[in-house]
């Protein structure tokens, strides 16, 4: 229990800890969301100043810490000046949208890394192990946005698939199955750059501790007792491999509502990347800090899954903690 | 008896959620406005997409653009400005008179006229509106609109259909103010107003049966993110000439879709109906199979607004800026600033910038503006050699290896600041930057992010030369006062002058107020004729160029008449129709 | 192959790749910012071998081209004559590495015709001479990023794992914050604050220098990992035993341990950081015109209309890939030869 407590302590912490830096941050960068009004010929800057003061830009630093926690205890986590509304509504829709495209994307990197890293560690130096290395380096030289960039230009040209947002138009008149196939045709551009993004280094990494734990001496062993192949690659060796990969599944999970935020905006997805982006460039900084306050969330609940997964799995780290 | 009527129109209410409401009869007494369009059909739902999403549908503290777009087809205003003749006409108001000093406004509404929500519509409502739009607890944006000559305007109600409204001097362009000031229901706000919290009302969130405005919709449904559907006002009233009530469409969907490069993949996709001010390189591409895909695109000609390069010439004494203030030396000078204009290849910045559809300007008001530019100002060709003769009277000179030097032997060189997201204006700093290069200067670009970029105009003042872009508002001269009066807010060369610095920002000044109080329009044009040679004479702005509006829609949408005002496209979307059966819900 | 053999072969590669971008004044026809106003958005030029007689020379050659009647951005070949592509040219005043002026270009062909390897971008620049000198700020750009990591990376992760105790909690919990936080808002207030005489190369390479310095937490990482397992070793038991000083222990022993993952990671690091630099360009925090880098050519890329129309802008990219495969390769050799080297 010791360890869950101090966990917990650390994570309110961290929390207290990116909110104060961000709300340091947003006194930095120069401007406030009233701004744009200025340059209309028709409103005047007494105006302006009437609603900044309004909206209590005007007070300082600490005052609008203390009203922020506050509004964060009341369930509120502050107002959104572009909205008028409480941030908590706002973020909650769209964390749902990113959490749905993140999530599928992850599960499907997943699934296709672990097989496809075993079956590689298996045949080292063989021409799949070649092929995945290649492969994987080619797609770790592509960045991410000229990935999802490139997949937009083939299904415009191609016109195999709708472009932009998260359904279509008429999505509420069409049934259930066809509301399915709505949203998916939507998901694949952007699930495939994420996953594509992702892919090779799950793969890398999977392979490397994979190799790592084949030239183990058990495994030798156990191959010596004439134990099938599947079963030596999946239950024998997998689980000795799986301590950094369970670290790596922690971070996947932690960048859940952080690691997308590119390819939404560029795909159109209506997840929190484009309400961060939009909220940053125009100074709605009660947004930003919700935003950044639940990605820290979900980072600190990816790497206590992590250290839970681990606890669970490998006796070693249960024997250090106790 | 009671229950079972109670449920059955529940049950009727429920079911008709799912089917557009029908327009309403046309009842006794109900003074309908006749709209002379093309008699059309009805059905069918116009979608739209739009770049970012709206924020709120409070008419009173909306500011950004997307909002607005959907707030004008909610609601109606007393007098409206007609987008395609840029000339004010009767809206909810059926007619008005003047007082001969032009002072007093006596208005005439309709009667018999109902809400969105069937609540009946009369003077109450227009003075409850008043007030909010007045109160300075609001902080509504379009408040300033009612301060003329320092004093907010008075409204008094006459009688259930009459109000006077009384101005503390005489304004030009009286009508105008009208445009936009949307009257909202006072039996649903009213009681919220009083208990302070106006400003939380009507927000996205509001369940539409809150919501009552006298536009052509109403709202229907909001899904976070992803789209507004507004639904017909069956209340509405506008008829056509055929005794139908307007509008035609049974919805009208806005999808936000976060940037100009998204509504064109949407709208060349077929799944929206109708896009606006597009960008001149989508519109080549758009138009390259416009056909195979039943759409039509249309070039209106220059738009109302003007680009242009600032010099900074704000006071800064009081700043620890000397870098910039040693420049201004330079900027200054008049010459310096003619040659600049001299040297800019402005047919260039059409052709690159705007792919060749837009217009030069050597000055504010775009050759659209029909009513008010001064056609015979001159529009001198771009002129290297007559460029540098300016500098070297300046006197400039130049360096062995090309430099340009002042009197000094200081080498010209300075920063041009644009915003990042604004691809064009950054794109003429490039063109400015190699032709200027051509005269010896040094120019740096730095692109900045938007509200950095205005931190720098209006707070700081710490910049050298900015590209930016004004107008685009109204027609009118008025909606530039603060422009260029000395003291105005964005008068932004110099801004938070207490007195003219110039003789000729002093002239200007005089020119400008004259023109506010003229009633007669020959006389306003002489005077803001003269406003136009003095801003061509001292360049304070040197001015480039102004896109062309370019707009699409599909070949089946009946009665559109893309406008240059805002909104270009859907100022009349009552009056459109699908001439054949294209998207029905 | 042996890994020693891969690592000088990778590594040669990657050394042809800068040389050739060092020399991007040499083997670039025209100078980036030269704008053709009559040539926006002009395709790739056709290199031609047979002629219109149908006779092969070895020497290829191209046709003008010319802005074609119908429309904007829309270009024919003018067949009327033909312009070889002649090597050794004299052209535009260049300097190499910023010290040498020579204006000798690999190839070119008369004026006035203009020779467009890789097209031409919205004011008629050579992309081809852009991609070159471009990437002297791309990479400029990634290595200096991920040599200021690594040494940030290298400090924290020494003190960390070789002090343990609290500075190692506290160095690990800051590692997580930095992590986590938005930094496209200090990255944005960065630019906004920095007075406008700072020159936009100084500006961008300042921008560059900050995304390094918060990039410091995962070599961090692996390197107190290694300390932490060095430290353990029976020799440093020893070595503290004769009296040796911190600082000798870590010069001595542990460092060394190191070498290896730091190269490593520097070879993975460099492409990172020139992607990030893509990505800060595709915000809006690139460099600004008219200097090129990989990041502000395929930002152009962002119109709707340039990513479906021109299909040339993609090439930076292909520059990308091939720089960014050439340090995964190293990148392998080295861990190859890591793990063979090492017991």
């Amino acid at each position: 229990m010791k360890f869950l407590e101090r966990r917990l302590l650390h994570a309110i912490l961290l929390l207290i800890g990116a909110s104060l830096l961000c709300f340091l941050f947003s006194t930095l960068a120069p401007g406030s969301y009233f701004d744009e009004m200025k340059l209309n010929p028709q409103i005047s800057s007494a105006t302006v100043a009437a609603l900044r003061s309004q909206y209590g830009l005007d007070q300082p630093l600490p005052l609008r810490y203390e009203h922020w926690v506050k509004s964060v205890l009341h369930g509120e986590w502050g107002y959104s000046f572009a909205y008028n509304l409480p941030v908590r509504g706002l973020v909650v829709v769209r964390a749902r949208n990113t959490l749905l495209l993140t999530s599928l994307a992850a599960a499907l990197a997943w699934l296709i890394a672990i097989p496809l890293g075993v079956w590689t560690a298996s045949r080292p130096g063989q021409w799949e192990d070649r092929l995945s290395m290649a492969g994987t380096s080619f797609l770790l030289s592509v960045p991410e946005l000229v990935v999802a960039l490139g997949l937009l230009y083939c299904v415009i040209r191609t016109h195999a698939l709708p472009v932009g947002g998260m359904v279509s138009a008429d999505h509420d008149s069409l049934g259930l199955w066809g509301r399915v196939r709505d949203l998916s045709a939507h998901l694949i551009v952007p699930v495939a750059t994420l996953v594509l993004a992702s892919l090779p280094i799950l793969i890398r990494h999977v392979r490397a501790s994979m190799m790592e734990v084949l030239q183990a001496p058990f495994i030798q062993s156990a191959r010596g007792h004439g134990i099938g192949r599947m079963t030596l690659l999946f239950r024998y060796a997998l689980p000795a491999a799986a301590n950094p990969l369970i670290s790596l599944f922690g971070l996947s999970v932690a960048g859940l509502l952080s690691g997308s935020l590119l390819v939404e905006v560029i795909s159109g997805w209506p997840g929190l990347g484009p309400l961060l982006l939009e909220a940053c460039l125009s100074r709605d900084f009660y947004v930003v800090v919700g935003v950044v306050t639940a990605s820290t969330l979900f980072m600190i609940l990816g790497s206590l899954l992590a250290d839970v997964m681990l606890a669970m799995a490998d006796p070693r780290v249960r024997m250090d903690n106790v | 008896m009671f229950r079972l009527g109670y449920l059955l129109s529940l049950l009727f209410a429920g079911l008709s959620c799912f089917a557009s409401p029908a327009p309403q009869p046309a009842q006794k007494g109900e003074e309908l406005q006749v709209s002379d369009n093309a008699v059309g059909r009805y059905g069918g739902v116009l979608v739209v997409a739009q770049r970012s999403e709206p924020k709120t549908l409070n008419p009173a503290t909306a500011a950004d653009a997307p909002s607005r777009e959907v707030i004008g087809r909610l609601n109606a205003d007393l007098i409206h400005i007609n987008r395609l003749s840029q000339q004010t006409e009767p809206a909810l108001a059926k007619s008005w008179t003047v007082s001969k000093d032009g002072r007093i406004y006596t208005v005439n509404l309709r009667r018999g006229l109902r809400f969105s929500n069937g609540q009946p519509f009369d003077a109450d409502d227009v003075v409850f509106s008043f007030q909010v739009y007045l109160d300075e607890k609001v902080n509504s944006p379009q408040r300033d609109l009612l301060i003329i000559g320092g004093k907010p305007i008075q409204v008094q109600k006459v009688n259930q259909y009459c109000l006077r409204f009384t101005l503390s001097q005489p304004y030009a362009a009286a009508e105008r103010i009208f445009d936009s000031l949307d009257i909202m229901p006072r039996r649903l706000l009213e009681k919220s107003y009083q208990e302070g919290t106006f400003g939380q009302l009507w927000t996205l969130n509001t369940p539409p049966a809150e919501i009552a405005g006298m536009g052509p919709f109403r709202l229907k449904e909001y899904v976070p993110g992803q789209k507004i559907v507004l639904e017909r006002n069956p209340y509405f009233w506008k008829v056509d000439r055929s005794k139908n009530r307007l509008p035609y469409l049974d919805e009208l969907a806005f999808l936000f879709v976060g940037n100009e490069d998204a509504q064109v993949i949407r709208f060349q996709a077929g799944d929206t109906d109708v896009i606006s001010r597009l960008s001149a390189e989508n519109y080549v591409l758009l138009s390259r199979d416009a056909d195979n895909r039943g759409i039509e695109l249309s070039d209106l000609g220059p738009s109302l607004e003007y680009n242009f390069l600032v010099f900074n010439l704000n006071d800064l004494s009081s700043k620890h800026l000397d870098n910039v203030a040693a420049k201004q030396a330079w900027f200054g000078n008049v010459n310096f600033r003619q040659a600049v204009s001299s040297a800019i290849d402005r047919q260039g910045i059409v052709k690159l910038v705007y792919a060749g559809r837009g217009t030069a300007l050597w000055g504010n008001v775009s050759p659209s503006n029909k009513f008010w530019v001064e056609a015979t100002l001159p529009h001198p060709a771009r002129s290297v050699e007559h460029a540098r003769q300016l500098l070297q009277s300046a006197g400039f000179s130049w360096r062995g290896d090309g430099q340009l030097i002042d009197h000094q032997g200081q080498t010209v060189e300075f920063s041009i600041i644009t915003s990042s997201s604004n691809a064009q204006r950054t794109k003429m700093a490039t063109l400015i930057q190699d032709d200027l290069s051509k005269l010896g200067m040094n120019v740096h670009i730095v692109p900045l992010e938007f509200r950095a970029l205005l931190d720098r105009i209006f707070q700081t003042y710490d910049y050298e030369a900015s590209i930016m872009g004004l107008g685009g508002g109204d027609a009118d001269p008025n909606s530039e006062m603060n422009v260029w009066l000395s003291g105005g807010a964005t008068h932004l060369w110099h801004l938070g002058e207490t007195k003219p610095a110039t003789d000729w920002e002093g002239q200007i000044d005089q020119l400008m107020q004259k023109q506010l109080v003229e009633i007669k329009y020959d006389e306003r044009k002489r005077l803001y004729d003269q406003v136009q040679e003095i801003l061509a004479a001292d360049v304070p702005f040197v001015f480039l160029a102004t896109p062309n509006i370019l707009v699409g829609a599909k070949k089946n949408l009946a009665n559109f008449k893309p406008a240059i005002l805002e909104p270009n496209t859907l100022w009349n979307v009552e009056q459109l129709y699908y001439s054949s059966p294209g998207a029905q819900p | 192959m042996t890994s020693r053999r891969k690592v000088i072969g990778a590594s040669s590669f990657l050394l042809a790749l800068h040389l050739a971008i060092l020399f991007a004044g040499f083997i670039a026809p025209s100078d980036p910012a030269s704008q053709n106003r009559d040539f926006p958005f002009a395709p790739p030029t056709r290199l031609h071998f047979v002629d219109a007689q149908g006779r092969f020379h070895l020497r290829p050659f191209i046709y003008q081209t010319e802005p074609a009647p119908e429309g904007l951005y829309e270009y024919l070949e003018n067949r009327a004559q033909a312009y070889t592509v002649r090597f050794f040219v004299s052209g535009p005043k260049y300097k190499v590495a910023g010290l040498l002026p020579l204006h000798t270009h690999l190839f070119g062909v008369d004026s006035p015709a203009q020779i467009f390897l890789a097209g031409s971008d919205s004011y008629g620049r050579d992309q081809f001479s852009r991609i070159l000198y471009g990437g002297q700020i791309s990479l400029a750009a990634g290595l200096l990023a991920a040599g200021i990591s690594l040494l940030l990376g290298l400090l924290v992760g020494c003190v960390s794992g070789f002090y343990a105790g609290w500075i190692d909690e506290s160095a690990m919990r800051l590692a997580e914050l930095f992590l986590v936080l938005p930094w496209l808002y200090v990255l944005l207030a960065i630019r906004s604050f920095l007075p406008l005489h700072v020159s936009p190369a100084e500006t961008f390479f300042l921008l560059v220098a900050v995304i390094g310095t918060i990039g410091w937490a995962r070599p961090a990482r692996l390197i107190r990992g290694i300390v932490l397992s060095a430290k353990m070793r029976k020799y440093v038991t020893a070595s503290r035993g004769f009296g040796a000083s911190d600082a000798y222990i870590l010069r001595r022993h542990v460092l060394p341990h190191a070498y290896g993952t730091l190269l490593t990671q520097a070879a993975l690091l460099v492409p990172q950081y020139v992607i990030a630099e893509v990505t800060l360009s595709f915000l809006g925090l690139g460099l600004s015109e008219p200097m090129p880098s990989w990041g502000n050519l395929l930002a152009n890329l962002q119109q709707y209309s340039v990513l479906v129309s021109y299909w040339w802008m993609f090439l930076p990219a292909l520059a990308l890939v091939l720089v960014s495969l050439g340090y995964l390769a190293v990148a392998d050799a080295f861990h190859q030869q890591l793990q063979s080297g090492s017991m």
